[in-house]
């Protein structure tokens, strides 16, 4: 039983940058290229982006080199992910339910990080009784406690909100309150774990070590093993559902609304476009291939419908 | 009205499934009154699927039977099984999956969309309603996930939900407003888009005034205003002598010139409804002492695109034709008239559907305009222009292209009583004609431009004007984009707000050619000025 548990564990890990993997290859499979879709403001445009200007601004821009400030980018996501920026400006009723929520999950999130990296330095020798370790467990413990507060009250608030909101209650399927209740069952869990065993983090610990060393020893707190059977759950499940913006988010933003490039700066881009033209197209109206031969793009392109017909 | 209507009234409703009710339009500051819906005929009604609201643009035929009720479905579930395959759909398939995969319902959108606003917050015209049913017939009957009714949400398909669908992709102004406030980076409004290609591309379903009198026209004589180069270049001429008298400078607008720097590509509505537009272009241009042409071949004295608004193929088609007739000439650049579309459809969206061996660059006029009124080359008095002016943000230029500040710094160097609007650059909102809403005709739609999609850009303009509004101030709306003055002269037509407000409406170059010292004054022609 504690095997599985493990191997459930594995899986869970496993799974989440398996589904993450094919999520993203299947993104960049889906098109060799898009056509630009970018929405102003870009924050690469350096002094530009305060207006939402772009490099189309500049007489002749093509002869000018392609200036892009990498840093707007990196800041401008950070601000995204880190504030919650866009709800925050646009919805801010929503903001302080989801900003809690989202706040919760960093800090779970974080905070198994630092386990990770707590096991890690056992393995190497560190004495986990000495002062390091003890400082470390101090803030696991603060952060496992208001996280999963976060969690709960963010996660009730968020599914409150969709009941008492007329506009979201419509919109709102079982799944949207499957995947919040399931979360906070999640913090739930971890509270009630951290506050019955004499240390989360210890317990924290002393799995990540297992999982690492391959030391399939039984769990010692029930409630901290539920905790983390339902944390498993959550890793497969959060790709599979519309929670995958937690890393498809980087695409959305990145690639298509700041997907600016243009093809003249882009030998890779030229050649993509060559290929995508010869792609068969199969669409059935009159105008797009009206006598049923299979046709490509650079034949779609380039021909009239509208000019006459040839005589038989 | 319906107000407590849920997504699957939509394969449910009996007949017309909403109206909106006038006494939830809101009201503004402006005298903009609302206008009664026509009701539909009992012949529309027997023959077409207005099964909607009180606009219908598509004119579905009414299906006779059952089996033209499963052939609509069918050719729909066909149409959408492509719209997922990157043979077909290469051009916007990335976009079209994130949006349809990741939303979270969390309906920021909603609050950002004028047409949502102003119908009184009509819950059909959210931008995620018609996402929402798309996604959901995408899941349950095309990607056939498993659990997708409990994971999706419900939705029934019939030959009335594919109508209705079709005729949602057409409430939408494809402005993108919604997708700018979203915090995943879903973008509903090219979920419209992407449906009215798929009725276009895979049913033949389209509004006439796109498809038969618009681009088919265009490929057909070379403008969709039906006017062939032989008709355009005489149009010109008479522009050219009409505006050499009132301007008191002689004008020649340059045809075909093998070499020149410039190509520059108009709306051809323009040569027909503002001809002081391209009148006021040539003046500058040639006062300027640019190298520049006009094309008389074909398609290339009209910049309109408005395949951009429903159909891919058209798109590439005409923005093809557009840059071999600039190859044709050997010019530098093409220099984009005062057209918003046309700037999006043939500088952002040609640049990747386009082999890059036939592509000749583009600027937006704006810019061209800014580097000559900066320059100096024009001697120009601001206070011939000394009246409040607002400018108009067209989307496709401002949201969409990020072309925001060169038109801003002309207008405050010759226009000194110049004020923004509430909400202005990328934040801007629609004309209300976006989309290609300003060309079309019957059914109502005239009436939901001024009760509805028009509105927020009324307020927008009656805000900026709210010191002076009244008819002792002359007051000047500065839109430089074809379909938006349409739009504009429309309310502002319907509603006397020329008499009772003293509005004029125009672009950039007349507010540059008014402020011309060597120009006879009075350019720009305020209500009683008219000759």
């Amino acid at each position: 039983m504690s095997t599985l548990f493990y191997i459930l564990g594995y899986l869970a890990v496993a799974g989440f940058f398996c589904m993450a993997y094919l999520k993203i290859k299947s993104y960049l499979a889906s098109s060799p290229l898009h056509v630009r879709w970018e929405l102003y403001p870009v924050p690469h445009e350096g002094s530009k982006t305060v207006y939402g200007g772009s490099f189309m601004e500049e007489k002749d821009w093509w002869t000018k080199p392609r200036h892009i400030e990498h840093m707007g980018d990196v800041k401008a996501l950070l601000t995204e992910v880190l504030f919650l920026h866009a709800t925050f400006e646009h919805n801010l009723k929503l903001w302080v339910r989801t900003y809690p929520f989202h706040v919760g999950m960093y800090m779970l999130m974080g905070g198994t990080i630092v386990v990770l990296f707590s096991a890690i330095a056992q393995i190497l020798g560190m004495n986990p009784q000495g002062g390091l370790m003890i400082f470390v467990g101090n803030i696991i413990s603060a952060c496992v406690l208001a996280g999963t507060l976060c969690i709960i009250v963010g996660g009730i608030s968020l599914v409150m909100r969709r009941r008492a909101d007329e506009g979201l209650r419509r919109y709102s399927t079982p799944e949207h309150y499957f995947n919040l209740l399931i979360f906070v069952l999640f913090g739930v869990l971890g509270l009630v774990a951290w506050a019955s065993a004499p240390s989360y983090f210890e317990l924290a610990r002393t799995f990540m070590y297992n999982l690492i060393t391959f030391n399939f020893a039984p769990q010692t707190n029930v409630l901290f093993a539920m905790h983390l059977l339902v944390g498993f759950f959550l890793l497969i499940w959060i790709p599979m559902t519309h929670m995958g913006h937690v890393f498809m988010k980087y695409f959305t933003y990145h690639d298509i609304r700041w997907g600016d490039e243009p093809t003249n700066y882009s030998t890779k881009n030229q050649q993509k476009i060559m290929d995508a033209l010869k792609f068969n197209v199969t669409w059935s109206a009159e105008h797009i291939a009206g006598d049923g031969q299979p046709k490509t793009w650079v034949d779609v392109a380039t021909t009239n419908p509208a000019a006459p017909k040839k005589e038989d | 009205m319906k107000d407590n209507l849920q997504l699957k009234d939509v394969s449910t409703a009996e007949g017309q499934m909403v109206s909106i009710d006038l006494k939830d339009i809101p009201e503004l500051p402006v005298d903009m009154h609302t206008m009664p819906w026509k009701p539909f005929t009992d012949e529309q009604k027997q023959n077409t699927a207005c099964i909607l609201d009180d606009v219908c643009v598509l004119n579905i035929p009414m299906p006779k039977n059952k089996e033209e009720e499963e052939e609509l479905v069918n050719k729909f579930l066909n149409g959408m099984r492509k719209l997922f395959t990157k043979e077909n759909n290469w051009t916007f398939l990335p976009m079209l999956e994130t949006s349809m995969d990741y939303c979270a319902q969390c309906n920021s959108c909603s609050e950002a969309c004028h047409l949502y606003e102003m119908s009184g917050r009509n819950e059909m015209y959210r931008p995620n309603f018609r996402s929402e049913i798309f996604r959901r017939i995408y899941k349950q009957y095309v990607k056939k996930e498993p659990l997708a009714k409990w994971r999706y949400g419900d939705i029934g398909l019939n030959w009335k939900t594919v109508a209705r669908l079709g005729e949602l992709a057409y409430r939408c102004n494809l402005c993108r407003r919604c997708a700018q406030t979203c915090p995943i980076g879903v973008d509903n409004a090219l979920l419209a888009r992407e449906i009215r290609k798929l009725f276009s591309q895979e049913l033949g379903i389209y509004p006439r005034e796109l498809h038969e009198k618009g681009t088919i026209n265009q490929m057909k004589c070379g403008s969709s205003t039906g006017m062939t180069p032989e008709v355009v270049k005489e149009n010109v001429e008479f522009i050219d002598e009409d505006y050499t008298e009132i301007t008191g400078i002689g004008i020649h607008t340059p045809f075909d010139v093998q070499g020149a720097d410039i190509m520059l590509l108009h709306n051809a509505g323009e040569v027909m409804a503002w001809p002081e537009n391209i009148a006021a272009f040539s003046l500058i241009f040639q006062e300027a002492g640019l190298s520049w042409t006009l094309s008389s071949k074909a398609l290339a004295y009209d910049g309109v695109n408005y395949g951009v608004f429903y159909d891919d193929a058209q798109t590439a088609r005409i923005a093809l034709q557009h840059m071999m007739a600039a190859k044709e000439l050997g010019v530098k650049k093409i220099v984009i008239g005062e057209c918003g579309h046309a700037h999006k459809a043939l500088t952002v969206i040609a640049d990747r559907v386009i082999p890059f061996e036939y592509q000749v660059p583009r600027e937006s006029c704006y810019v061209t305009l800014h580097d000559i009124v900066m320059s100096g080359r024009l001697k120009l008095d601001p206070s011939r222009n000394n009246f409040p002016v607002t400018l108009h943000d067209p989307c496709n230029i401002v949201r969409l292209m990020g072309i925001v500040e060169p038109q801003r710094e002309i207008v405050r160097k010759i226009a000194p009583l110049f004020r923004e609007m509430p909400c202005h650059g990328v934040d801007n909102y629609c004309c209300g004609g976006g989309s290609g809403f300003a060309i079309m005709t019957r059914n109502n739609i005239e009436q939901w431009r001024g009760n509805i999609s028009g509105r927020k850009k009324m307020w927008q303009i009656s805000e900026a004007f709210k010191d002076c509004l009244g008819p002792e101030t002359r007051k000047y709306i500065c839109a430089p984009c074809s379909n938006c003055k349409g739009q504009i002269r429309e309310v502002l037509e319907h509603n006397d707000l020329y008499t009772k407000n003293n509005f004029a409406y125009g672009g950039l170059v007349e507010l540059i050619v008014n402020a011309m010292v060597n120009v006879n004054p009075g350019f720009i022609k305020f209500e009683g000025e008219e000759e």
